[in-house]
Formats: C-alpha cells, structure tokens, sequence
C-alpha cells in the first residue's frame, strides 16, 4: 500500500523556510551603512512584498510607493494557492515553527489534539478593527504586521544584544589575554570582533530607548507556542488573517478520502495552522499554511490538494464562519479604539513634542503617521545610532517610530540614508543638499549650566563641531569677573536660528553627559509651520 | 631628544660626510644638520586639484630632504605611525584635514626609508569610515602598502602621562607601541585656539577629550609632553590653511592657498610658524607659548628654520 514518494513536500518546505529566513537576516545586516555606496532597494524587499502594508498604507495615506504594488504577487499566490506565503516564505512564521517544535518536540508527537479553534477568527476580528482605524488614518496595524515586528524587533533588540556579548566578550578577553603558552584566546576572540565590528554591527555600544518592551512583546509571542503551536500565526497574525481572507476559495485545496481514512488524527497532531476542526475532516483553507505535513504523515494516503474552482463552495461545516454582526462591532471598536488613542492633545495637534525630532525629509506629523510602519529600518541604517524608537513622544498612535535623540546619536551632515530606506515613504528621500536645507529642530543653551556661561570658562566643543559651513553657533567674548573678582574674557556660544537645522551634534558632544547644555527640540522643523516660533529671514531677492 | 641623539648623530655625520663627499656646496651640508625646513613654492601658482597635489608631494620631499631626508627619524624595520588630522567628513579642497598627496608622500618616504609597517590613522570627530574616505586619505595611502587603521573606541586604554593638568589619559596603544610616530597637522583656524598644528593634531591619539578644551593650552602642554619623545617628525601641512569657521570649516572662501610645507623636530616652533603663517602671532596662541615656558620647544622658529624655495 505504501508508496515512496519522490519529492518530501515538508523537507522541501523547510529547505525553502531557511532559505526566506537567511535571506531576511541577510538584508537586514546588509543595510549596515558604508561610505559611499548607496542603500540597494533590495533592503526593503519583503516590505514591499507585504501586502498588509500595502492595503493599510493605501487605506491610511491613499498612496502607496509604486514598488508596494510588488505585494499583489502575492496575493495572487495567495489566491490561488492559500496561505503558503504563511507556511513557506514568512520568517517569522518559520521562528514560531521553530519555537513550537521546541515546545512540543517532533510534530507528529504532541501532547493533546491540537485542532481548530473558534479563537483563530480573532485574528480576523483584529484585522477588521486594525483596518477599520486605517481608513480614518491611523496606522497602527503596520507595527503588528509580522515582518515589521520581526525587523524592529531584531534591529533593536536581538542584533544589539548580541553585539553586546561580542563586545564585552571580546574586550575582556583582550584586557586579561588569556592563553595557555603561546595560544592565546584573543587569537580567536578579536577576528570575531573585528569582523562583526566591520560589518554587522553599525556603531560600537549601539543600543534602542526601550528595546526591553519590544524584545517582551518578542518573547512573549514566542512563549505562547508552548499554549498552542504557531499561537501568533493562528490567533493573532494581521497579515495571516488578511490573506486568509484572500484565500477565501483557493484553486488548491485538500481534499479527503473518507474510504481509507481511518481518523486517526496523524494529520491533526502534524497541522501547523490547526486546519482542521476534527480528525482529518473540516479542513478550512483559510488556516492552512500550506506545510504539507497532512499529506506527508497519513499512512494511507488518504489525503491529497487538488485543484477545485472558485465557483465550488466550500462545505458548510469547512467554511471559516466569520459572523457579519461580529465582522462590525470589531470595526466599530476599532473606530472607538483611534478615537481613545487620539485623546491627547499631541494628535489633536494643540501641543508639538519638544523631544519628537523626526529624521530629516519627514512628512507633516498626520500624514508621517499615516504611512510609518515602525519597521525600523531608519533606526538600522542611521550611521550614528540616533534614530530610536518613539515610546511616549508621538502618542501611543506613534510607538515605535523613528525620532532623533541626540544624545545618543547625532543626524550626520553628508548623510541622507534614512529617507532613502523608507519603505513607505514615511521618510520622503531627499538629496543631500535638500537634507541639508530641512531643519528639523533648533538648537538651544541651557545657560545655567553651559560652562562659559555658568563657570566662566571656555568650552566650545558645540561650535567646533557645528557642521554647517558658516556655522550656526557664533561666539561672543564677554568679560566676566570670577570669584576672586578678577576680570577675564570668556567666549560665549549663541545659536543662530536661520542658520541651524537641528542636526544635534552641538547636543551630542557637549561634555555634559547627563543634561547637555545645548539641547536640540522639535522648534523651527521645516515640515510644521505650526511649530515655528522664528520668524524666518527676509529673502529680499524674492522678486515679489 | 635623548632618545634619539646616538641614532641622529651617526644619521647626520653620515649624511654630512657623504654630502662633502659628493663636493656638494656648504649650505647643502648645512641643509643636513637643519632641525626645521620650510619649503615654500616659488614657481606658477597651482589651480588645479591635481596641480596641487602634486606641488604639495615635491614641497614635502624637500623639506624632510631638507631635514637630513627620512632615515634620520625612520630605521629599518620600524613600524611607523603616521598622524594626520583625519577629523571632519570633507573634502580634500575643504583643508578640514591634511592634505593627502602629503600623507602619501610620507607614507612613501617612509617605506623607501626601511619601514617594515606604516599605519596611518586618527581619531576623527565625525563618523570615522566617512572621514576616512572624504578625506582622500584613505585613498591616497591604500595603494603605497600603508595600513589604513579605524581607532577603535573599545581599545583605548587609561594611559598615565604624569602632567600637570592631567594625570592619565586614554590614549591608543597601538600608536605608542610603534617605533615612531609622524605627526602631520594642517594649520587650521580654531574659534578657541584661534590656531592649531601640531599640538592640537595629539588631539587625535586620545579620547574623551572633550573637557580639554576648558583649559586647552595646559592639556596639549601635557599630552605633547607625553607623546613628543615618540615623535621623529612633524610636518606641517600649509598646502591649503583653513582661515576661517574652524576646525571643521565647510566654505571653500575660508580657504587659503598657501603652497607651504613645514617640518622639523620641534612642534613648538612649527605652530608658531603655523601662526604666522595665518596672520596671527605665535604670541597670542596660548599651546605656543605655554609650550615655550615648558620647554617643549622654541616659540622662536626662526631660529631653527631654514628656508626652501621649491618651483
């Protein structure tokens, strides 16, 4: 009875499942930036084949950028050959397959029957709300959508945790060098080091504002596999649940032959979607994720996909059962769920962030806010680090989008890179110059601690590094008396507001580590007229 | 000084004996025992970029020929450092960092000389992968075998330099640990030193150097105190000065063309000539002159100086 079959459908699965996987990694220790070579548009690759962002960002901004229209090809696929892209191509489905195979060990082994569940349509509900908010501008299902979550959450969290352990690692053991004779342990240590300092890691001591939640909400999705297998792509997955949508009567489906089936449920315990609502029968092509482990365990080969067209309805007890009543209230509190995240006064526009430095070529906040996925892809190229994760400084609506600390990092003067990235044009690319020409804040001193003001004593470390030809930071010498009366010249730094574009540098090498004298706020930024206290400059060239 | 004088010694007879020997006039003999050289161009005003560059590789030839030529500070089989200003991401037109072509012909200089290893490498204050590469110093050293070093923030180590302002510094082990350092400034405007060279080029071995600048003179009396006796050589890179909006400058109308080249032993009377060379007076520049008091070297420059005329 038994027949060898040529090709295994699961091994070729999981072959295909590493190769998305490597590659996914691949792109994004790519993105590491080098001088003088621009950002390939490879790098933004798996967003623009995503098409949840591609329906969010058309619903939230009614535009998206011409190569998110890639992601059609996989709706096509998806119709035509269900939620494969789920079950073969998402990285972080193939993670939660990892995951759950460490939690339960090998699949055709689980603890207890493992089937449908009522609880998978939640994700459509959520989806239905997430959408439900996008059409009114808000965009916050992006920041859930599985490449997104798994891009941030490596880019913040993960690659700087792992550069951490290389680094201490690695200079501790160049410290104490270690060694027994003449082999020493830093022969081995230090290549490691140089080689992920060269070309993995971006700046030494990188580190994310609040990478601790973003790497929880990681974890915790990764815990729940031990609650139920692949627990994110069942219950929760936004883009699972759109193409799941999309594959409302895919042209493949499984079909059973209820002579040989004996319902030993083989099938079932091997299911990574939970499919099937009992022993080899209720097969729901919306849950299936493609792996071919149905057809791959029976041993009797009474399973097999076939083709079926889209005018053959599903059985009633296969179809997905999505109530219309519930299908409303979800898009109803997701209505109610914006109108809650937009009660603050940032999103009603009355107050402007001091600290919500957006990177350079950032549209207006509405419509930045419309289009960011929170992907951090910015956060990834930014040569100096600066770019972090918004927690509070945007609103709850703007977690996790990019903002410029200085502090940590500076915006570079020749650099440009991040509205280069911009997978949805969140960030707009500018060139150089025209970089140049946006402000994005303005400097300002603290002069209760700035030293020539407060200690009457030179400094200058911020007009030094002021990178605008002309500089925006001027010197004035003052004389002052110090403590024993007598008479000296300090020279003391001023801003000039037409002239600094709020790239932080000034903020980010001032000798204070704590509370810089010169700080950089959101003031003057190009891209809001309603958060500019300085009247600009006269150009009297103007011809009217 | 001392611990060069037997090697300088056997380096300058042999090179004035040979001198004599070749019948050479006596103010080339003179040349030989020379401890500063200003090589000065003298023929048609160079325009272009390249005109430059190559008027400034023949001026930094002279003035180390001038010097006694490049075995009197590098031995076979030394490994050499050789420190420019690699500080800001701009361009070579820009004079925010030494000129290239004069780096290059050190690094050439060197290696004729007997080099085993020539590093060249600095501590810039902008992203250092990009300031290596606006520079053109990268570039330029590459091809002649020289070992292009990005510091590293995680090597450097509490050094003691035993100053009168500072105790110990982090400084970069992999600089003290070469036979000798070349260190080649660009004179630049600074709002608070109103000129640097030499002095402040040491800036560059170092890190968390920020609140140096509260009392900049003392610092660099003490760290050029620590790094002088590991310094064969200075040159001083007067090709393009930056005379305005320093040390990081941007606006090609604070440049000035100077086609100069200074080198010598004393780092002191190579900023003072610095200085001058800017339209300053070595007397308002405080390193100089707290460099003179603590007898790092001579504010008096022409006193060592010889001059060269090159076309």
């Amino acid at each position: 009875m038994t027949r060898r079959r040529v090709v295994n459908g699961p091994r070729v699965r999981r072959a295909v499942q590493l190769v998305f996987l490597v590659l996914f990694f691949a792109l994004l220790v790519l993105a590491r930036p080098r001088p003088g070579v621009d950002p390939s548009p490879l790098l933004h690759a798996f967003f623009h084949f995503d098409p949840l962002i591609l329906v969010s960002t058309w619903l939230a901004a009614h535009a998206v950028p011409a190569a998110a229209l890639l992601s059609l090809v996989v709706i096509g696929m998806t119709i035509v050959l269900g939620r494969v892209f789920c079950g073969w191509v998402c990285p972080l489905g193939t993670i939660h397959a990892l995951a759950s195979r460490l939690f339960h060990g090998r699949p055709r082994k689980p603890k207890r029957p493992d089937h449908w569940s009522r609880w998978q349509l939640a994700k459509y509900y959520l989806l239905v709300a997430f959408l439900a908010m996008a059409a009114l501008g808000g965009h916050w299902v992006a920041i859930f959508d599985p490449l997104v979550l798994l891009y941030r959450t490596t880019t913040v969290a993960l690659l700087p945790g792992l550069q951490w352990a290389v680094e201490e690692g690695s200079t501790a053991v160049w410290q104490t060098d270690p060694g027994i004779g003449p082999m020493r342990l830093n022969s081995v240590t230090n290549p490691v080091y140089e080689l992920t300092r060269d070309h993995v890691f971006v700046v030494p001591d990188q580190a994310f504002l609040g990478a601790g939640w973003i790497a929880a909400v990681f974890v915790v999705t990764l815990a729940l596999n031990a609650f139920r297998r692949r627990f994110w792509c069942r219950y929760l997955c936004p883009l699972g649940a759109l193409l799941g949508l999309f594959a409302w009567r895919p042209l493949l489906r499984r079909k059973t032959r209820p002579e040989t089936c004996n319902q030993c449920d083989l099938c079932g315990m091997a299911c990574h979607g939970a499919a099937a609502a009992a022993p080899g029968d209720g097969w729901r092509a919306a849950e299936c994720l493609g792996c071919l482990n149905c057809t791959d365990s029976c041993a009797r080969q009474s399973l097999r996909f076939g083709p079926a067209g889209p005018w053959k309805r599903a059985a009633a007890e296969e179809r997905l059962g999505l109530s219309r009543r519930a299908a409303l209230g979800a898009a109803a509190g997701g209505v109610a769920a914006l109108a809650l995240v937009r009660a603050n006064p940032q999103s009603r526009g009355r107050q402007n962030h001091p600290r919500l430095i957006r990177p350079p070529g950032s549209r207006p906040e509405r419509q930045f806010l419309e289009r960011c996925t929170a992907c951090g892809l910015c956060m990834k190229v930014c040569p100096t680090g600066g770019l972090q994760p918004a927690i509070a400084e945007a609103g709850l609506e703007g977690l996790w989008t990019p903002r410029l600390v200085p502090k940590i990092g500076y915006c570079d003067y020749t650099c440009n890179l991040c509205g280069q990235v911009c997978p949805t044009e969140a960030i707009q690319s500018l060139t150089v110059e025209a970089k140049n020409a946006t402000k994005i804040g303005l400097a300002c001193f603290d002069t209760t601690r700035c030293i020539p003001y407060a200690y009457a004593r030179d400094c200058m470390v911020c007009e030094e590094h002021c990178p605008i030809p002309d500089k925006a930071i001027y010197v004035v010498e003052v004389e002052v008396e110090d403590r024993q009366g007598n008479k000296k010249t300090v020279k003391q730094p001023h801003v000039d507001p037409d002239l600094c574009i709020g790239c932080g540098v000034c903020e980010h090498v001032c000798p204070y580590r704590d509370r810089p004298a010169i700080r950089v706020t959101s003031s003057n930024e190009s891209r809001n007229p309603d958060n500019q206290p300085i009247l600009a400059e006269l150009d009297w060239d103007d011809p009217y | 000084m001392s611990e060069h004088s037997r090697r300088e010694f056997l380096v300058r007879s042999a090179t004035a004996g040979a001198l004599a020997f070749g019948a050479k006039d006596l103010l080339a003999a003179q040349a030989a025992a020379a401890d500063m050289t200003i090589a000065k161009w003298t023929g048609a005003e160079a325009t272009s970029n390249s005109q430059i560059d190559k008027v400034a590789a023949q001026l930094t030839e002279k003035a180390i020929e001038g010097l006694g030529g490049m075995k009197r500070f590098v031995s076979r089989g030394d490994v050499v450092w050789v420190k420019p200003n690699i500080g800001w991401d701009r361009t070579p037109e820009l004079a925010a960092n030494t000129n290239p072509a004069v780096v290059a012909t050190l690094v050439r200089l060197s290696f004729e000389a007997g080099a085993k290893t020539v590093k060249v490498g600095d501590n810039p204050c902008d992203l250092a992968e990009k300031t290596y590469d606006a520079s053109g110093i990268a570039a330029a050293v590459r091809p002649l075998g020289a070992k292009v070093v990005l510091l590293d923030r995680k090597r450097f180590r509490e050094t003691s330099v035993k100053g009168e302002r500072m105790k110990t510094l982090l400084m970069y082990p992999e600089i003290l640990d070469c036979d000798v350092v070349i260190n080649v400034p660009v004179v630049k405007h600074h709002a608070l030193a109103s000129c640097t060279a030499c002095m402040k080029n040491y800036m560059g071995v170092i890190d968390e150097r920020r609140p140096f600048h509260q009392a900049l003179p003392e610092c660099l009396v003490d760290l050029t105190r620590f790094m002088k006796p590991r310094t064969g050589l200075h040159v001083l890179d007067g090709v393009r000065i930056l005379q305005g909006h320093g040390p990081k400058g941007g606006n090609p109308a604070d440049v000035v063309l100077k086609t100069t080249i200074a080198a010598g032993v004393d780092p002191v009377a190579l900023d003072a000539f610095g200085a001058e060379l800017m339209g300053r007076k070595p007397s308002e520049i405080g390193s100089v002159v707290k460099g003179n008091e603590a007898g790092l070297g001579t504010m008096d420059y022409r006193s060592l100086a010889r001059e060269i005329a090159v076309s």
